[in-house]
């Protein structure tokens, strides 16, 4: 499976069940979504989006339902679950943990 | 999974436009930045975890594809399952109804039988005193109940109407509780109801005579309906899931045992009194926790106290516990022996099948070692090859198993064909059930496995090197051991055939010398006879009034233009009822220490009787007419009989006593030539004939003898009858020759045809096999035969390489075949036609037929093989 160089480690999750706690959106919005609003720093490919969205859904944090686009066409939409919402708190918690202490490290000025 | 994908693909694809791509550049570096669709499923499928599954899937898409691309082949192997499975279904459907199928009670198993058994009988009846004795000084059971055979009864719709036969059955009052069957409607006999003889004239009705003959009304309950000119109260219906405890037939109605004198049987005894007057099967529910062993110890002390008290009755009488099983495999029983025969015969076919299938699939994975190879030389795990390969067996398997389950519906529809000419409706009880379908599943999983490990195991042990790099590997140097295994395939498969040709022809042999000895009823008699049964006892008639109707219908029967002669029986030889026995002591024999009395069949006729039938009388004379219930008692015996008692003298003018040392002596005035009585398996038996007017019996056939067509005497005789008593009903009206066909040549016919088909089924097979084989070996060499005819081999030298192989294998198949056949033949000779010795004349049709057979089959490929142009062999390279 190839891997998203361009994601950190372990992230993609994080962010997914974020973009999807905001509002219900389509895998091609989601790609979108998370362009802009990292500013286009943060990109995902198909092939690691659509196995991770598969992967939360087997796990029950999100649930998956076809439904109309705005421009009437179908598309499966995927909306946060009560279960996928705790997952978000305890993952951005950890999250925090984890880049508070990495940005403390690497902010220790080389005296 | 799709769709999402490819919704995610048009998106890109407008991105790329949008971006001042070309549409056609812009759907390119989608894909491309996706890539690949395919993989991204897989990826997904990956992250799900679900290998075996979509793996499985996978093999089958692929194992269908593979398949359609040798479509001929691949029907060929689906017929041939389909044949082999259904073949089987059927046989297990047969054995499935008369050894395997529970009551339909809950807890069948604890259901056992009881039975009375002396020297002569390890299956008998109680008496009505005995099966008191029984329910009340047992201890082993839950419940003792009782139930007499199925008995023709008159039954009236509405007042005035003619009666029709239905079948009921005199069960104890306790019958239907200790079964654990509850009725539908209304409610079951209640234990007291069987007590008081006579008193409680109720009646318990069966689904399909309430629905046929009362158009299931719902009030029937409380009703009155007419038997045997009584009236009787319906007080209920059995369930739907209760069609009684025969295999083959049906009771219409139960009444309770205290009614007996309505529906009695047997007039020259008294049903509750007579401790010998034994008409009744009984059964019991054993108590939970109680053995086998502990009810049989039981029982037999019980017989033996019996026989202490009632030396009369009882003497050398014994009594037994058996299960289901054991009664519906007991000895005596023709019906489930063929069906034990008819199923080996039928798996015999199976395994033909599925040799044959394993040897097309061998020789199919050889013109694959290339793909195998491949496949092997990318990584695929051999498992995981061997996998798939038993994939498209099974597959095939399951589309063979389909469509036997088709063969198996014609072949149980064959069966349900043959009409009994039986009084009441026989059915034939052989049906596709869960129980056989299950086992017709099973069996076709076995035979993928079987038919489709070999050929994987075999596929996947491919030599990389040599497999990639023809297009058909030479198995030169392994090509002895992979022959090894087809050969014996096909050496097992004539092998089969042989047996199973063998047995077909046993069979039909076996039936045709049954009839050869002369010992039924000669073409003349039995074409120009009509029969029909009476029983006035439908119309209450006593003793005197039976007399009365008898005499004067045949006085009148006679006067019938075109009748030549007519005769009374109470069953004609060949009928499916059994006959009458007699108890008896030749005058002046003394009994063995611990016998009271001989036994014979027996048959109560009048004068015209052995003149009707053409039976010759040997010695003696016959009946006459002057032997009336005055006269002194007389006898005529059979010519068995005759030598069986009096080896070194002549019978005529013995006596007999009757029932026992002291009982009524009989003069016997004739000797009359031995007959088949029962069936065609009859293989000399004694039997005695009683001049109907010394020794009445209620149910009597009519037969009528003319020269013409018998069924134009049916007009006038049920004038004749009419004019007697028109509520007299003509039971089981027919011609002779109906009977006859069906004890000779219908059932036997039957038998003989589902034999024989699997015969030739198994031998189709063994052909394809061989030619099959040959076709293969002679591809396989082409190289080596093109290079020997280049250097001058002849075609005759070729043949002689080619079919030397096929040769062998014919020979080794003959000879195991032989063998099997001899031991099928034991077998048979053992289990249905009481015979030894070996007949030599089937084995001397048979294996001259099979070999050419065969070897037309080894030969075709063979011939091929001599015009195989050297250039080709050169340019096998």
């Amino acid at each position: 499976m190839s891997k998203p160089a361009d994601l950190v480690q372990g992230t993609l999750d994080l962010l997914l069940l974020k973009i999807l706690a905001l509002q219900p959106l389509h895998g091609w919005a989601i790609s979108l979504r998370l362009r802009s609003l990292s500013s286009d720093v943060l990109q995902v490919s198909e092939g690691s989006l659509y196995p991770a969205l598969h992967k939360l859904e087997q796990e029950g944090w999100i649930l998956a339902e076809w439904k109309q686009t705005e421009n009437n066409r179908r598309a499966k939409f995927y909306a946060l679950t009560r279960l996928g919402r705790r997952q978000l708190e305890a993952e951005a918690a950890n999250w925090q943990r984890l880049s508070a202490a990495i940005s403390y490290l690497v902010q220790l000025s080389e005296a | 999974m799709d769709e999402e994908l490819r919704f995610h693909l048009e998106h890109k694809i407008e991105e790329g436009i949008a971006e001042g791509l070309s549409p056609s550049e812009a759907r390119r570096q989608a894909l491309a930045a996706m890539g690949g669709l395919e993989q991204r499923k897989e990826e997904i499928r990956d992250a799900r975890r679900v290998h075996w599954l979509t793996d499985f899937v996978d093999d089958v898409r692929y194992a269908t594809r593979s398949l359609r691309r040798t479509p001929w082949l691949s029907a060929f192997i689906v017929v041939t399952i389909a044949v082999g499975i259904g073949m089987t279904a059927t046989p297990l459907s047969m054995l499935d109804a008369l050894i395997f199928r529970p009551y339909p009670v809950p807890h069948p198993g604890r259901v056992v039988t009881l039975v009375s058994t002396t020297r002569d009988e390890a299956y008998g009846d109680f008496s009505h005193a005995e099966y008191l004795d029984l329910r009340d000084h047992t201890k082993s059971y839950d419940g003792v109940v009782a139930s007499s055979t199925l008995l023709p009864v008159g039954f009236v719709a509405r007042p005035g109407e003619t009666p029709t036969v239905r079948g009921g059955q005199l069960v104890s009052g306790n019958y239907f509780r200790v079964l654990g069957v509850d009725p539908q409607i209304g409610r079951a006999f209640r234990d007291d109801e069987d007590q008081a003889p006579g008193r409680d004239a109720v009646v318990v009705l069966a689904p399909d005579f309430w629905r046929r003959d009362l158009g299931a009304d719902p009030a029937a309950v409380g009703r009155t309906i007419r038997l045997n000119g009584a009236d009787f109260t319906v007080i209920g219906v059995a369930p739907e899931s209760f069609p009684g405890m025969y295999i083959f037939s049906r009771p219409d109605f139960y009444v309770p045992l205290a009614m007996a004198k309505t529906f009695s049987t047997n007039p020259e005894k008294s049903f509750f009194a007579d401790r010998d007057d034994r008409e009744l099967a009984v059964r019991a529910r054993l108590k939970p926790g109680v053995s086998m062993l502990e009810a049989r110890n039981e029982l037999t002390t019980l017989a033996r106290n019996l026989a202490r008290e009632y030396p009369k009755s009882n003497r050398d009488r014994g009594a037994a516990v058996h299960t289901q099983f054991e009664m519906r495999t007991r000895g005596n029983d023709l019906n489930w022996k063929f069906g034990v025969i008819f199923t080996i015969l039928a798996l015999a076919v199976l395994l033909v099948a599925c040799t044959n299938v394993a040897g097309l699939l061998l020789s199919r994975a050889r013109s694959r070692t290339r793909e195998i190879a491949v496949r092997l030389a990318v990584g695929a795990g051999r498992s995981r090859l061997i996998r798939m390969l038993l994939t498209e067996s099974l597959v095939l398997a399951i589309l063979g198993g389909l469509a036997g389950v088709a063969v198996a519906y014609a072949g149980i529809h064959f069966m349900a064909s043959l009409s009994i000419p039986a009084e009441l409706p026989v059915k034939i009880p052989f049906r596709l059930d869960t129980r056989v379908l299950l086992a017709t599943v099973a069996l076709s999983l076995l035979s993928a496995l079987a038919c489709g490990l070999a050929p994987a195991l075999q596929s996947t042990r491919t030599n990389l090197v040599s497999g990639l790099k023809s297009s058909e590997a030479s198995d030169v140097e392994r090509g002895p051991r992979r022959l090894r295994g087809r050969s014996a395939l096909v050496v097992a498969q004539i092998a089969m055939s042989l047996m199973l040709l063998t047995a077909a022809f046993l069979m039909y042999r076996g039936f045709h010398n049954t009839l050869l000895d002369r010992m039924t009823i000669g073409q003349d008699a039995r074409d120009h006879i009509l029969m029909t049964r009476f029983d006035p006892r439908l119309v209450q008639y006593d003793a005197e009034q039976t007399r009365r109707f008898y005499r004067l219908l045949g006085e009148r029967a006679r006067q019938i233009p075109g009748v030549h002669s007519a005769a009374f029986t109470q069953d004609p030889p060949l009928a499916l009822d059994d006959p009458g026995v007699v108890a008896f002591v030749p005058d002046g024999f003394v009994m063995p220490r611990e016998r009271e009395a001989f036994t014979s069949l027996m048959d109560s006729i009048d004068e015209g009787y052995f003149e009707t039938l053409g039976i010759p009388i040997l010695r003696g004379r016959g009946i006459l007419a002057t032997d009336t219930a005055d006269s002194p008692r007389v006898a005529v015996v059979n010519e068995h009989f005759a030598r069986h008692y009096w080896p070194n003298g002549d019978a005529v003018g013995k006596r007999l006593r009757l029932d026992g040392a002291n009982g009524t002596p009989v003069e016997i005035v004739g000797v009359a030539q031995t007959m088949k009585y029962r069936d065609t398996f009859d293989r000399g038996i004694d039997f005695v004939y009683m001049p109907f007017s010394q020794h009445p019996a209620a149910r009597m056939v009519l037969l009528l003898r003319t020269d013409g067509d018998p069924l134009q005497l049916l007009p006038p005789v049920r004038g004749v009858v009419h004019g007697l008593d028109a509520n007299m009903p003509m039971l089981e009206t027919r011609t002779y020759a109906d009977l006859y066909r069906y004890a000779t040549v219908e059932g036997p016919g039957m038998a003989i045809k589902l034999v024989g088909t699997l015969g030739i089924v198994g031998l189709l097979l063994a052909i394809a096999g061989l030619y099959g084989l040959v076709a293969y070996n002679v591809s396989r060499r082409t190289r080596e035969i093109g290079i020997r005819i280049a250097i001058g081999a002849k075609p005759a030298d070729v043949i002689r390489l080619v079919m030397g192989k096929g040769l062998a294998l014919v020979a080794a198949g003959t000879a195991i075949g032989l063998a099997l056949g001899f031991g099928l033949e034991r077998l048979m000779n053992a289990m249905l036609f009481n015979a030894g010795g070996t007949d030599v004349m089937v084995y001397l049709m048979l294996v001259p037929a099979m070999v050419l057979v065969t070897m037309l089959a080894a030969y075709l490929p063979a011939r091929k093989a001599t015009r195989i142009p050297p250039t080709l062999a050169l340019r096998c390279e």
